[in-house]
């Protein structure tokens, strides 16, 4: 498995990926300037808009690394060869799985630390009203990683079955849209504004809700950001969540994956 | 191929000179666009925290920014003499979309109360916006600050503008915020109220400073209470309100006229109300203020 992880590295910085995050790494220099146009928050937009930086970034990685890796191995015909070794497809898929994981890891950590040098600089000129929260803003960073770690999960997943790029490029937005909205509408479901619907409608929004992956208990921007305290019962929560969400995801994509039939 | 490569450099050249010729008037078609066009339509709160997904912080953030960089606009224009009346209706929209996204972002509240109160008299909806913005944003006086201000500036509900000073205070800890509170609820009858809330900050005041001028404050609402209770006393006996503090003095209802310990001259309104012409500060008085026309 280490060969296959070792191999997806070194695929992944061969395919100049690194180019396009350093160019990206270039746009937390305008922040500091575009920040300074808040009227009364100007670290906090420093820090929403080097948050959501991040975020973006790793959602492209997500879908194009994710959502292309694996299926091109395939279509290149590169596993054929991979898979005469004496090694088993799931344990393929793993290594590239995990090898896509930490890229999106170190990427995660490579970017929080330029951010945090811009959030520095914005609040050496704009001192806020309140501290930054260091800690908290690389919680935020490393659970929002966490979170698109889940999403290439769901890419592979998609991979292990797809015989195009549609299914995982497509299938992956829907499940960031989806994971993303699934906490909303669980609530909306449960509010009093719901008295009138019924009981079985009820039940199967719960039942979706706890079978989709809840993206909201990943997200501590505004945690970050506004000094919100953070419940350590939460974040051991969610990160019991993540390990367990993300073993059945990628159990789920193995086996699809030893069954497939490969031409 | 070095024919080839001058090719490509000379369409490329093309390509960018034609760029230079359109680039300009398309930006004062931009420029010229209607109001309406440059805010955008919004679609509903629904799909906007739909299509937000996890980046809800940037979206509120820029729809704020959106809204501040078209008011400027408009103002700008307004400065070189062009007439356009800004979308406040739209505007208002846009804020409210915002603070839904990330409630948390006092640019939506502060420069919600910019326009709402003042350019569109929406006093309410600017209070309600703001009261919404304090179940979130529990560390901040400036909201309760500014509901107070525009109950007591817009609204004349000084029992109100009282109760969100006393809140502002209570987290800014400012003078100004307890001297605010206390005189809106003297203001609004509320006397012993106030006395109550001064007495209790005074004691807790680390400041020096602060402190005497609380307790100055405390002895000039001293003061109004005693005034008051004779002009109570003076209206259940002769069913009519005094006319002045002469006449209550005269009538045995209080020994003196007391001393305002802001210099100025305690005087009894038409409604009854006490009121002095120090407005309950150490400012220079003006003549007409001194001739009795100034109420606190």
């Amino acid at each position: 498995m280490l060969n296959h992880f070792a191999i997806t590295l070194k695929s992944i910085i061969r395919d100049r990926i690194f180019h396009g995050i350093i160019f990206s790494a270039l746009i937390f220099l305008l922040i500091p300037s575009v920040a300074s146009l808040s009227m009364r928050q100007v670290t906090e937009l420093a820090m929403t808009l080097s948050l959501s930086l991040i975020s973006f970034v790793l959602l492209l990685l997500s879908l194009f690394l994710g959502g292309t890796h694996l299926w091109r191995d395939i279509e290149r015909r590169y596993t054929y060869s991979v898979l005469s070794w004496p090694t088993s497809r799931s344990v393929f898929l793993v290594g590239k799985f995990t090898g896509t994981a930490v890229f999106i890891f170190s990427v995660a950590l490579l970017l929080g630390i330029v951010a945090s040098l811009t959030v520095l600089i914005t609040s050496g000129l704009y001192p806020p009203e309140r501290p930054v929260v260091w800690d908290v803003f690389f919680l935020a960073i490393i659970l929002d990683a966490c979170k698109y770690i889940l999403l290439v999960a769901f890419a592979f997943l998609f991979s292990s079955v797809a015989t195009s790029f549609f299914l995982p490029i497509f299938g992956t937005i829907c499940i960031y849209f989806v994971g993303n909205a699934s906490q909303q509408v669980y609530d909306y479901v449960q509010s009093p504004a719901t008295v009138g619907i019924s009981s079985v409608t009820r039940t199967a929004a719960t039942f979706v809700y706890y079978l989709l992956p809840n993206f909201s208990a990943f997200d501590l921007k505004v945690n970050a950001v506004y000094h919100i305290p953070v419940h350590g019962i939460g974040i051991m929560l969610t990160s019991a969540y993540f390990v367990t969400y993300l073993s059945i995801v990628i159990a789920l994509a193995a086996l699809l994956f030893e069954k497939r039939e490969i031409q | 191929m070095g024919g080839n490569t001058k090719r490509h450099t000379a369409v490329l050249c093309f390509c960018c000179l034609l760029y230079a010729l359109i680039i300009g008037p398309l930006s004062t078609v931009m420029g010229s666009k209607p109001s309406a066009e440059k805010l955008g339509a919004l679609p509903t709160i629904a799909t906007l925290k739909f299509i937000s997904a996890d980046q809800k912080l940037l979206i509120g953030s820029s729809l704020v920014m959106r809204v501040i960089t078209y008011f400027g606009g408009v103002v700008e224009m307004s400065k070189n003499n062009i007439d356009v009346s800004p979308d406040f209706l739209m505007m208002s929209r846009t804020i409210h979309a915002a603070v839904k996204l990330d409630p948390y972002n006092i640019d939506s509240y502060y420069f919600a109360q910019s326009f709402l109160p003042w350019e569109v008299g929406q006093v309410d909806v600017a209070n309600s916006l703001l009261i919404e913005g304090m179940r979130y944003r529990t560390w901040d006086w400036y909201l309760p600050f500014f509901v107070a201000f525009n109950n007591s500036y817009f609204k004349h509900d000084f029992k109100s503008a009282a109760f969100y000073y006393q809140k502002a205070a209570e987290l800014s800890g400012q003078e100004l915020h307890i001297s605010l509170a206390g005189r809106f609820m003297q203001e609004s009858g509320q006397t012993d109220h106030a006395i109550a809330y001064l007495t209790l900050m005074a004691k807790g005041a680390r400041n020096p400073l602060a402190q005497k001028n609380y307790e100055t404050r405390l002895a000039a609402f001293k003061q109004v209470r005693l005034i008051e209770k004779a002009t109570e006393r003076f209206t259940t006996k002769y069913s009519r309100v005094a006319v002045s503090l002469d006449e209550l003095v005269r009538l045995g209802f209080l020994e003196t006229v007391p001393t305002d310990p802001y210099g100025g001259t305690f005087f009894l309104q038409s409604d009854g109300k006490v009121g002095t012409t120090s407005k309950f500060s150490f400012k220079k008085m003006t003549g007409k203020e001194q001739q009795g026309g100034a109420t606190p």
